[in-house]
């Protein structure tokens, strides 16, 4: 089930480690793979190789079309985290990411996340981080976050 | 001349790539400040609308010293200037800009293509708008390969990042497989 709405996040809510359990899933966010998206994303990221807006330098690759880049992935998982955790969120390491098969223009996301480990003594928290296009999961990434005690 | 067939990544033999492991192979000194331009920019294609990147007192009040940029933005403000006063036209046929990644571009190896397989990155300080970066990378190891797509080796680059104070703003870690395609009928 996807959900196109764009919702609005309270930022006035804040995650604290009190609040957390293993095993809590993140709010998904649903994002489609326009070009228009990806050429918004090459010039701000400033990763302009071809393979990301030029679908055919992209198929000369073995994709099946332009695709988003490791940069945009890091971008929603930083995204996913914060709207999860709140603004006093600090991620503390994004990886490793290991990219499992492209995500093209025509594509549709779901960036999820759950809780996978808890680390009391350090504040931190480890979430386990995927990315589902049409059910098959062409990322995977942990990210370690540390938030406030309360 | 560019052709259809993408090719990238400087050449030459295994025994030059391996004489690059452990050393410094590129230093990217980052073109612009952080600034709300270009993290606005970088917001929209994301639809990410959090209030430490935009709003100086919501940024304090989190605990920062003023706005921030997005920490994943540390790759985009490390990159170097695509072009500057002096460089040549962009014309016709010209090789596309890639990103700098040194351990591509700059270790000669004797492999045609490259993709990224796996990134890890840490980070330590926020960044602060006005705040420049500058990547130093390093190869950190070679390991033969054979994969589906042909014979090859990743390549590990290490990329520190610091701050104008020189203060290590993150550290990243990036896998990239070179290699040979298999040619058709074979493999």
């Amino acid at each position: 089930m996807t959900d196109n709405t764009n919702q609005t996040i309270d930022w006035s809510l804040q995650k604290t480690m009190q609040d957390i359990t293993i095993g809590e899933e993140l709010s998904p966010i649903y994002i489609d793979v326009t070009l228009q998206r990806l050429v918004m994303e090459a010039a701000a990221n400033r990763d302009l190789s071809l393979i990301h807006h030029d679908a055919s330098m992209a198929k000369a690759t073995g994709a099946n079309d332009a695709y988003a880049n490791t940069f945009f992935l890091y971008g929603m998982i930083e995204r996913l985290a914060l709207e999860w955790g709140g603004v006093k969120t600090f991620i503390r390491k994004i990886g490793p990411l290991r990219m499992l098969s492209f995500n093209c223009t025509g594509d549709k996301l779901a960036f999820h996340g759950k809780v996978s480990e808890i680390i009391k003594d350090e504040d931190t928290v480890i979430l386990d981080v995927w990315v589902d296009n049409a059910g098959k999961v062409s990322a995977t990434s942990q990210v370690k976050v540390i938030l406030p005690k309360q | 001349m560019a052709s259809d067939k993408p090719s990238w990544g400087m050449q030459g033999t295994w025994e030059q790539a391996l004489s690059y492991v452990g050393k410094v192979v590129g230093v990217s000194q980052g073109a612009d400040a952080v600034d709300a331009s270009s993290v606005r920019r970088w917001l929209e294609p994301k639809e990410f609308a959090c209030p430490l990147y935009t709003d100086e007192q919501a940024a304090i009040d989190a605990g920062y010293e003023g706005k921030i940029a997005p920490s994943t933005m540390a790759i985009t403000y490390g990159q170097p200037a695509h072009w500057q006063s002096g460089d040549k036209r962009f014309e016709h046929g010209d090789e596309p800009i890639q990103i700098p990644i040194p351990v591509i571009f700059d270790v000669p190896a004797p492999f045609s293509l490259s993709f990224a397989t796996s990134m890890e990155m840490e980070f330590f300080k926020p960044l602060y708008h006005g705040d420049v970066v500058t990547i130093t990378h390093e190869l950190v190891s070679l390991v033969e390969k054979e994969l589906r797509v042909g014979k090859g080796a990743f390549f590990k680059q290490k990329d520190t990042y610091r701050n104008q104070n020189d203060e290590i703003v993150a550290v990243g870690i990036l896998d990239i497989f070179r290699f040979n395609p298999v040619s058709k009928g074979e493999g």
